[in-house]
Parts: structure tokens; sequence; C-alpha cells
């Protein structure tokens, strides 16, 4: 037996691994090998001795450290399995309150009713809330021009004859602020806008008697030829009195008189 | 529930039967203990790594398979865990190794006065704290019964005859340092 056999075989002896006959073969090889049985000896000695030594008790803190982890352990994979089906539950359970059912009850009983007093059909709430909106903004957009055309800077003033152009059917309110504003507004700017905005108009008399009326009234240069060009489009005879008062007006500027003069030839 | 076995019970665990591992914690926690007080001669350590062991087991409860012995697998991991606190106490052992000496001294002086044939033990105890962590370890785990060599092999990734030989040179210089102290 070579030296590595004799070591797996002492060792397979002294752990107790060998069969009945194995175990009888390797204690004769013993017997006629007094070296190797002396080997064997104080190895078996110092195996048995191994593990004779003392080993204290474990505490009862390790078990008591031990079973907590064990619960901790526990109750985290409980909580992730409950986690998904929990938020469903506690919406159950909140249904089931007789507070919350009753309240779920009369929500549904005034959402129907609402449903069955409001069952005109889409188009016909369509139109109407259209028209009322409309309405309502056209409404308001007359106010804001009334307003703003009272406002003490020319910049508001020029906003609010902007926002009457918006207006698709001015009343009378309107056209009378607008006239106002023609006739008396300080600022040239916001005249010339004025007339502009009238002539959105044209169709209505009113407008058009503003206007010829307004000649007279007029002391800038430019707004006067404005106007005559705009009298000149509209071949308004009515205007030719006023331009010829106009012209009889010392302060009137030359090249203003040679356009009246040429304007009232052409409306004629 | 007791004539399950250990293997059935780890299986149980690995599927989701937690409060199992009190059991084998039960059975098998004096053994382990044991193991790691051969090993590191320090209670309160081995406790912990006790603890760390069954911590483990449940970590990686998915890499038991239940075709080796369950005793093998736990040792494994015991193996590692054992590991692992010497690396991260490196620096530490020296104390460690001072704190079992004096709890050695209080034992022997006890052991001393009680009756002189502990000496031999308590030499071979000391004679084993003297041997490599590697060369403690197979001896160890080799006085297990329910261990096969084949599983100490496994453990060492070595072949089932080397671990025998291992084993036995072991043995053998545990011998040496045994007699070393003896004639000291």
């Amino acid at each position: 037996m070579d030296k590595e056999k004799f070591e797996i075989a002492m060792m397979e002896y002294l752990t107790d691994t060998l069969n009945e006959d194995e175990r009888r073969g390797f204690e004769e090889f013993l017997q006629a090998n007094p070296e190797h049985r002396e080997q064997f000896e104080t190895l078996e000695q110092t195996w048995n001795g191994l593990g004779e030594g003392k080993v204290p008790e474990p505490s009862e803190a390790m078990d008591g450290r031990f079973f907590e982890m064990l619960h901790g352990e526990i109750e985290k994979v409980e909580k992730s399995k409950g986690n998904s089906r929990d938020w469903l539950a506690t919406f159950v359970e909140i249904l089931w309150k007789p507070q919350m059912a009753y309240g779920i009850l009369l929500l549904v009983l005034g959402v129907g009713l609402g449903y069955y007093l409001n069952s005109e059909s889409e188009s016909e709430r369509f139109v109407k809330t259209t028209v009322v909106e409309n309405g309502e903004t056209e409404a308001v957009r007359e106010k804001l021009v009334l307003t703003l055309l009272d406002q003490p800077s020319a910049n508001k003033r020029l906003q609010g004859i902007n926002e009457a152009n918006k207006i698709a059917k001015v009343d009378e309110k309107v056209i009378n602020a607008l006239l106002q504003t023609l006739n008396n507004d300080a600022n040239v700017n916001v005249r010339l806008a004025a007339i502009e905005s009238l002539t959105n108009y044209l169709d209505e008399p009113l407008v058009r008697e503003g206007l010829v009326q307004s000649i007279v009234k007029q002391d800038s240069p430019i707004v006067q030829v404005t106007l005559a060009n705009l009298m000149v489009a509209l071949q308004e005879k009515r205007s030719i009195e006023p331009f010829k008062k106009l012209m009889r007006s010392k302060e009137l500027d030359a090249s203003v008189k040679k356009k009246l003069e040429t304007s009232i030839a052409s409306i004629i | 529930m007791q004539q399950l076995t250990d293997n059935a019970l780890m299986l149980k665990v690995k599927s989701g039967e937690f409060d199992k591992l009190g059991l084998l914690y039960e059975r098998h926690k004096k053994r382990l203990f044991g193991f790691f007080y051969n090993m590191n001669n320090n209670a309160a350590i081995s406790e912990d790594l006790v603890q760390n062991v069954f911590v483990r087991m449940l970590k990686y409860r998915y890499t038991f398979t239940g075709e080796g012995s369950y005793s093998a697998w736990m040792f494994k991991t015991a193996r590692n865990v054992n590991y692992d606190y010497y690396r991260k106490n490196k620096n530490e052992n020296r104390h460690s190794d001072l704190d079992s000496v004096e709890y050695k001294l209080y034992d022997d002086k006890d052991l001393n006065s009680i009756m002189d044939q502990n000496d031999s033990v308590s030499l071979l105890n000391r004679a084993m704290q003297k041997l490599p962590l590697e060369k403690r370890e197979i001896l160890i785990l080799s006085k297990y019964k329910e261990i096969k060599f084949s599983e100490i092999g496994e453990m060492l990734g070595c072949s089932e005859g080397a671990a025998k030989v291992k084993a036995h040179r072991a043995l053998n210089d545990l011998r040496s340092i045994f007699l070393q102290l003896e004639n000291s």
C-alpha cells in the first residue's frame, strides 16, 4: 500500500466509512506492518481527542435573534403578497360604509335626473349655446367699446374703435359714440380711425348723416381730405353744401381747398 | 413534522414556507455553533455567524436543489460565512486571538483544578487554533458523520480522494503542533 492509499484508507477507517470487509482488511494490514500501525495509533489518538474540547452551549439570546429575524422575513413576504390586493380591499371596504353608500346613491339619482331633464338633442343645444354666447359677447364688447372711447388715453380710444370693428351688427349707441369721437376727439389719429370704423356701416342712414354733418366740424386738413375722398366714393350729394361752407372759412389750408374743389366737381 | 427530512424542510422553505426554517434551526444550531466555535474559539462571534448562516440560506434558498444532503449545503454556506468574517476582520484577528487566549487561560485554570486529563484536551484545542484555517476546517468537517468526503471535496473544489489525503495531512500537522506544545 503506497503512502497516499494508506492515508486515504486511514481516514476512511477513522471516519467509519469502510464496509466490514474493508475494515478487516485494513486492520490486517496494520497487524502486518508495525511501522504503519504506530503511525496510525498516534493519529487515532489525536483524532479521538478532536472535538472532545468543551464547546459552550449557545445562549438563548441567539434563539431570540434568530426568531426575530425569521418573523421579520415572514412579515416582509406577507406584506409584499398583500400589497397588490390591499388597495382593492380598502376601496371595497370604504364603499360598504353606509354613509358612503347613501352618498353614492344620491349622486347617481341626481345625475339620472339631470340627464332626464336635459334630454334635448345635441344640435339644438349647440345652436342655443352659440347664439347665447355670441349675444353675450356682443353685449360685453359694446360696453367695452363705450368704456374705451371715454378713456383719456388716445391709445385706449383707438383700442375702443378696434373693438367696435369686431362687432358684426352695431346698435345706435355705438354709432353715436363713434360719431361723437369723430366730431370731438382731440387726437387726429383717433378721428381718422373713427371714420374708418364708420365706413363699415355705410348702409345705416344714421352713419351717412353723421359723416356729412361732421364735415364742417373738422379743422384738421387730413381729416377733411379723408372725408372728401369718402364723400366722392359715396357720391354723397348732401355733402356738397357742408364742403362749400368749409371752403368759405379763412383758416382752410390752400391745398385742402383745391382738393375740396375737385371733390365737389367729381360728386356733381 | 419531525418525520420530515432536512431536505424536505429546506425545499418547503424554498417554496415560501419560511417558518420551516425554524425547525431546521432547532435541529442544527448546536452543530453550527460548534463548527464556528472550533474555528474561532469565540462564543459571541460564533452566535453571530450562526445567525448569518440562516440569513444567507434564506436569501439563497433558490440555490438549494435537494439533490445533495442538506448538511453539506448548510456547511458550505457556513464555510462562506466564516471566510467572509475572516476577510472583513483581518485586522481585528489578532485582537480576537488575544480574547480567545484570555478565555482559554480562564478555562485552563478551571479545568486544571478539576482534573489533569483535560490538559491534553486543552492542549489539542490550542494546537487546533494554531493550525491554518483550511486545515482546521477540513478536520472539523470530516468529524461530522453526516458529511461525506465526496461533499467535502465538492466544497473544497477537489476530488473525494484528495479531500481524504488533505484531512489526513491536516491531522498529521495537528499532531505535530500538539507534540510541540506538549514539549514546550
